[in-house]
């Protein structure tokens, strides 16, 4: 006889029939995982879909990294194209941002300014990234006087304000795109170094890599299954920080005039030329302002998102 | 004579993905200077059930009981405020992982001396010489240097005695010990259950031992609480857990306890399955999917109390007069 | 400890012996020299190279360099090779404008730190609710947005709307307070972030547990146990943090028009000024050396783990 469990359970205990002591049927539910799971990347990408100014972040870097391609393919104006009858002309419809003191259209400088910002951030934070991974993973594998003979130089390195190796180089270079790159890379990956040295150092200790050496790994397979996967999380991060700080310094250095060369103008170049004229026409300063804030925000919420993602531990 | 007497409780954690019932309403009591172990596996709610009574639950926890009654104050009434006055004075709790139980940044006579000036009002110097004491009666050789030592500076059995002379600093009434020895090498442990035995005897104060080690408690624990799933199996005084169980959970762990008595030959066997789910615990006995001898009313509705003549207290529904006798299986 | 400082003092040295090797020999790898530059297009060459002869820069490049390191070790950083600084010593022209840097960052590091740390004390135990959202949004900002995009508002609100002369320096609060709060506004996010996190770390900690179960007060746990601890990370960032602000920014005091130490060093880079960039290389570099170790040592002293860690 089935009794619904209404009934069982107006029934005082005492009474409950037989019929429902006897076996329950198997189920197969003991070794049953409740939630799906997911692999690490998978679960990665989704916590960092949910944080929602992380995705925004993207999207905007995203829309302007598109825009910053095609718009110049596309507009009339180009950065040096000058027009005398729209000098520090206000935004229009015909400059949507404005033009500058010599009449070139501000908003195709801005998308010109993003091709160069974006691209300093890109390629400055992928060479800090594979420099870093380099020397941080030797030093950290092999170990014993390589590695403190090469922390020794980081020390040194990293010891001082950056900015007065980067102030040098440039006068050593001269202005151009390259040697921003090369100036803001000199110094920039001792951090990343630092974070994967001690990452690898951390694992090598763990216990799963022990386990893996008994069971007859070879160094290099090691290495690559299993010591950069889980030295990923941290590298990504600091990575992913890396672009907003070279950002950030080259318009720094911009705006000390000793940036790119003109008449191509980062966001920091035109920010520092508006300056001057700034109680006139404030809209020379403001966009520049605009576009480097956003891109800074973009980024940093990125990198916040990225950092909880790959570590929850972290996540407060 | 009753110390403590819970009655009802539940602690719910409140965490992203949904709720935990971590306990789901139990009732027990601790005795006048009595050993009373709570054996669980991880995730079973022995510690939280502790920690509700202490008043130590993180922030995104909630307590509810109908009563927590300690030496004639009602816990459930006090004030965070009030509650200090029992933390650390009335009831001593001693943790887990000693390696982490104490501040880095402390020494370890700071660390003893704290309680000793919060609760007993001594000067810097009383605290002190009180603090040497302390150390001493933990068994801590040359306390006078170990009390100007900072915890990394002791190995992991000498940093479990320092939590233990914290614990005891004001002579409390009831000491918690949080699976004390879980985190330390074996010949260390069995130095640390001699000692908590031998403070409780010099003492007279409650010890709750909290473990997932049966064999560690067999020797001292006066009673015995087992619990899973949020809830207690089986309660009673340790012969009548080791020598009488009734719950077949209780079978289980007893099963799977390995002993060094070589020539009988005994064999382990293992609970099959793992713990349950607290997010979603299953209606019935929480134990039901793991257990042999589950029967459909297991799978409808959680059991209920029954207590055998000597106050030996059973939560299965084969306790039914209607379910059928089933036999302890033991390993031959 | 003290081989702990005497380790850390070394390694000090030797960075500062690279850095001013390094800098020397970029520096004079650098196309032109201080009498090349466009201003001196005028002047009649047989002059420059006079002068190129007096400051001894036409001297073999290794002499130049030992005859640095020989003045370097009499505690002496040159004579500034700009004529319109007629011959003033280095030594004279930090001294002149170093105090005025020090003190505008000396106000920014106090300031960082008493606005930085409660806000992310307040933050973390919060956390979740409007104030936490609130401070972490402002601190957002605050990492976000770079310093000059930080003077430039600052500058537009205070000069254009509120009719304030910041085209000059005067030594009165109305013009310390722009630069401090500018200077500030970085590090103070920066620091309310670290410090949330990190107290949110170790309140989670067995200890704070235990501290608990010991009936301390609330605030004595959060205060004695958790700070404390928690406090850790922002020393460390102590360290940089005052030698970038005692030695003055760059940025800031082009904008505000302090006649500080950064401004200095930003026209002598321009203007090729050998001795001038050295010195103010060399004076940098033994700042933040020093600063470091100082940090370290208050880290040392507040946490006993560190020393065996070395």
């Amino acid at each position: 006889m089935q009794y619904a469990d209404t009934d069982l359970r107006s029934m005082r205990y005492e009474d409950l029939p037989a019929s429902v002591f006897g076996p329950a049927e198997k189920r197969d539910d003991t070794e049953q995982i409740a939630r799906p799971s997911l692999t690490y990347w998978h679960d990665v990408w989704r916590r960092f879909r949910k944080n929602k100014l992380a995705m925004i972040g993207l999207g905007f870097i995203l829309i302007m990294t598109i825009a910053c391609i095609l718009v110049p393919m596309l507009s009339v104006y180009s950065y040096d194209g000058m027009d005398y009858t729209s000098m520090n002309a206000a935004p229009s419809w015909k400059h949507l941002c404005g033009a500058d003191f010599m009449g070139r259209d501000l908003f195709i400088r801005i998308m010109y300014g993003a091709r160069i910002s974006l691209t300093i951030g890109l390629v400055a934070a992928a060479i800090n990234m594979v420099i870093g991974v380099t020397v941080g993973g030797v030093s950290g594998y092999c170990g014993g006087y390589t590695d403190i003979v090469i922390m020794r130089i980081v020390d040194i390195l990293s010891s001082l304000p950056s900015l007065l190796y980067i102030l040098l180089i440039m006068l050593l270079l001269g202005k151009s795109l390259t040697s921003v790159i090369i100036a803001l890379c000199f110094t920039s990956w001792t951090g990343t170094a630092r974070v994967v040295r001690n990452e690898v150092l951390r694992l090598k200790q763990s216990e799963y890599v022990l386990a893996a050496r008994l069971a007859g790994a070879r160094t290099p397979h090691l290495l690559l299954r299993h010591l950069v996967p889980n030295a990923m999380g941290p590298i990504i991060v600091s990575t992913a920080f890396m672009i907003p700080n070279a950002i950030f310094s080259e318009a720094f250095l911009a705006f000390l005039g000793i940036g790119i060369e003109l008449p191509k103008a980062s966001w920091g170049t035109l920010a520092n030329g508006g300056i001057k004229d700034m109680a006139s026409y404030p809209h020379l300063v403001i966009f520049p302002i605009i576009a480097i804030c956003l891109t800074m925000f973009s980024f940093n919420f990125i990198g916040d998102g990225l950092r909880d993602a790959l570590d929850p531990r972290l996540k407060h | 004579m009753r110390l403590l007497d819970v009655k009802n409780l539940r602690t719910i954690f409140h965490i992203g993905v949904g709720n935990v019932d971590a306990v789901r309403g139990i009732s027990f009591h601790v005795d006048k200077g009595e050993f009373l172990g709570i054996v669980g596996e991880s995730g079973s709610g022995k510690s939280v059930t502790m920690l509700s009574v202490m008043g130590l639950l993180p922030e995104y926890a909630s307590r509810e009981a109908d009563q927590i009654l300690f030496d004639g104050t009602e816990l459930t009434a006090l004030t965070p405020r009030q509650m200090r006055g029992v933390q650390g004075k009335e009831i001593g709790m001693v943790f887990q992982d000693p390696m982490t139980s104490l501040n880095p940044l402390y020494t370890v006579g700071q660390q003893i001396e704290e309680p000793l000036r919060i609760h007993l009002g001594l000067k810097k110097a009383e605290a002190r010489q009180r603090a040497l004491e302390l150390l001493d009666r933990v068994e801590i050789p040359d306390p006078k240097t170990r009390l100007k030592q900072y915890p990394h500076e002791l190995s992991g059995g000498m940093r479990q005695r320092v939590m233990i002379a914290i614990a005891i600093a004001c002579e409390p009434k009831m000491i918690i010990a949080d699976e004390p020895t879980t985190a330390l090498d074996v010949t260390i442990q069995a130095q640390i259950l001699e000692l908590l035995d031998h403070l409780k005897k010099n003492s007279g104060s409650s010890v709750v031992m909290i473990t997932h080690d049966l064999g560690v408690i067999a020797s001292m624990c006066t009673r015995i609480i087992v619990m899973y799933g949020g809830l207690i199996c089986e309660e009673g005084s340790a012969r009548e857990i080791f020598y009488r169980p009734k719950h077949p959970y209780t079978w289980g762990l007893l099963n799977s306890v390995p002993q060094i008595e070589l020539h009988k030959h005994k064999k382990l066997i293992p609970i099959p399955g793992t713990p349950p789910d607290m997010i979603s615990p299953p209606a019935g006995c929480p134990f039901a999917p793991r257990c042999r001898h589950c029967m459909q009313i297991c799978r409808m509705m959680p059991p209920p109390e029954t207590v055998l003549p000597d106050g030996h207290r059973v939560f299965c529904h084969l306790m039914h007069p209607n379910a059928p006798k089933v036999e302890r299986e033991v390993n031959a | 400890m003290g081989w702990y400082i005497l380790k850390r003092l070394i390694a000090g040295i030797l960075s500062m012996i690279v850095l001013i090797t390094v800098a020397f020999f970029m520096m004079h790898a650098m196309p032109g020299d201080p009498f090349s530059v466009d201003d001196n297009k005028k002047v009649d060459p047989a002059v420059l190279d006079r002068l190129r002869d007096k400051y001894g820069l036409t001297k073999p490049i290794g002499e130049q360099y030992l005859d640095y390191w020989g003045l370097l070790l009499r505690g002496d950083l040159g004579i500034s090779l700009k004529p319109e600084k007629q011959d003033q010593t280095v030594n004279s022209i930090i001294a002149e404008t170093f105090p005025l840097s020090a003190q505008i960052g000396a106000y920014a590091v106090i300031l960082s730190l008493i606005v930085g740390i409660p806000l992310g004390i307040l933050s973390a135990l919060r956390r979740g609710k409007a104030t936490d959202l609130s401070i972490m949004a402002f601190a957002t900002i605050g990492i976000s947005v770079p310093t000059f995009v930080i003077a430039i508002l600052l500058m537009w609100l205070f000069s254009s709307r509120l009719g304030m002369q910041i085209s000059h320096w005067e030594y009165d609060f109305q013009h310390y307070i722009l630069p401090v709060v500018c200077l500030s506004l970085g590090p103070i996010a920066y620091i309310a972030r670290q410090t949330r996190s990190s107290m949110l770390e170790a309140l989670e900690q067995d200890y704070i547990r235990t501290a608990r179960a010991k009936g301390v007060q609330e605030w004595k746990v959060i205060v004695k146990h958790a700070l404390k601890n928690a406090l850790t990370p922002v020393i460390t960032y102590l360290g940089p943090l005052v030698a970038g602000l005692l030695t003055g920014s760059f940025i800031i005091e082009n904008t505000f028009s302090v006649p500080g130490i950064g401004k200095y060093f930003v026209e002598s880079v321009t203007g090729r000024d050998y001795s001038m960039i050295m010195g103010i290389v060399v004076f940098f570099g033994a700042f933040v050396v020093v600063c470091n170790l100082l940090s370290d040592i208050l880290l040392a002293i507040i946490d006993p783990r560190v020393k065996l860690d070395r």
